[in-house]
């Protein structure tokens, strides 16, 4: 049985449950993951993967395979956790207060994860445009060409935000980037 | 090519060459061959580039994250919605089974009460003495009384 995302999505607009769990299954962690970065909040981008796939479900008779179902799944998930950014404009205190605590830590390890909070701390700082342009080029190794799909504009703008993006990412981290690795 | 146009085909297109454009990747690579400086900017774009590819990696906290939305989708699901040229099919569905038989009946009901209308049933019931006569018309419109009758 021909089990591709287009073939599940035939099979959901018909009322298959079963195939709408194997599709959830299939594309769950990826959408949460990217939906956790661009929002910095795990409870929040549990809702929007939630709330995606529901969409996936009730819209799945309507749907018309134009694009892969994945890139239409992402621009839901994307387009989902910009709104709600621009709904309520939220401050992730946890993140934003690991940048500012200069707090010595011990060992290897704790200087790497030291470093990766920071990372995401600055991550979190970036215009959400420009951070979803990053988070969407290296968590799915999207082409250019992709991301402006998803995020519904040209190519020329995708390449602005991804330069936008590294300028002030290079600015927020400093020598963490010599030292990256 | 010029440091700073190096620059923007880093942070566009990344520290691997094999994603430059390839009428940019020529002078590129001939300026990194000759300019330690370019050279020190194709690092430092590695560099970033493995920071971000990590961090976007996939984590196992994405994964139970996934497995708690998944659990909620093992109830009952919404309605979903169907494109409008479905819709007379949607009406055969069997949730509106149980109305066919009440609406069946009204509309036989509303058929038989118009039939008998057009068919003038009623008229054979009106015979000469039910004759209404320009009399009848000052009672029909002044009530039981005439005006000209004797009054209270």
């Amino acid at each position: 049985m021909d089990d591709s995302d287009e073939a599940l999505m035939a099979r959901v607009a018909k009322g298959d449950q079963a195939a709408f769990r194997l599709l959830a299954r299939r594309h769950l962690p990826a959408m949460v993951g990217l939906a956790r970065r661009i929002l910095g909040n795990a409870a929040e981008a549990e809702d929007v993967a939630q709330e995606a796939m529901l969409r996936v479900w009730t819209h799945a008779p309507r749907w018309q395979p134009l694009a892969a179902f994945k890139t239409w799944l992402t621009r839901v998930v994307v387009n989902l956790c910009l709104d709600r950014k621009r709904r309520a404009p939220m401050v992730d205190l946890e993140a934003a207060g690991e940048v500012a605590d200069p707090a010595p830590s011990a060992g290897e390890q704790a200087e790497a994860a030291e470093r990766e909070r920071m990372l995401a701390a600055a991550i979190q700082q970036l215009p959400d445009r420009q951070r979803s342009a990053i988070l969407l080029t290296y968590s799915e190794g999207m082409s250019n060409a992709q991301v402006a799909d998803i995020l519904g504009t040209t190519v020329s703008a995708v390449e602005t935000l991804l330069v936008r993006g590294k300028q002030n990412l290079r600015r927020a981290l400093g020598r963490l980037i010599d030292e990256g690795n | 090519m010029t440091r700073d146009e190096l620059r923007i085909v880093l942070d566009v297109h990344g520290g691997d060459p094999g994603r430059w454009p390839p009428d940019a990747r020529g002078p590129a690579e001939r300026l990194i061959a000759a300019d330690a400086g370019a050279r020190a900017d194709l690092a430092a774009a590695r560099r970033l580039d493995a920071m971000l590819s990590r961090f976007a990696s996939p984590a196992a906290e994405d994964e139970r994250s996934a497995a708690r939305v998944l659990s909620k989708f093992n109830g009952p699901l919404p309605r979903q919605k169907q494109p409008f040229w479905r819709i007379p099919a949607a009406l055969l569905d069997w949730q509106f089974a149980p109305a066919w038989p009440r609406l069946a009946a009204l509309a036989g009901c509303a058929l038989i009460g118009f039939s008998i209308g057009i068919a003038g049933i009623d008229r054979s019931f009106a015979g000469p003495e039910a004759q209404i006569t320009s009399r009848d018309i000052g009672a029909m419109v002044f009530g039981p009384e005439l005006l000209t009758g004797p009054q209270p």
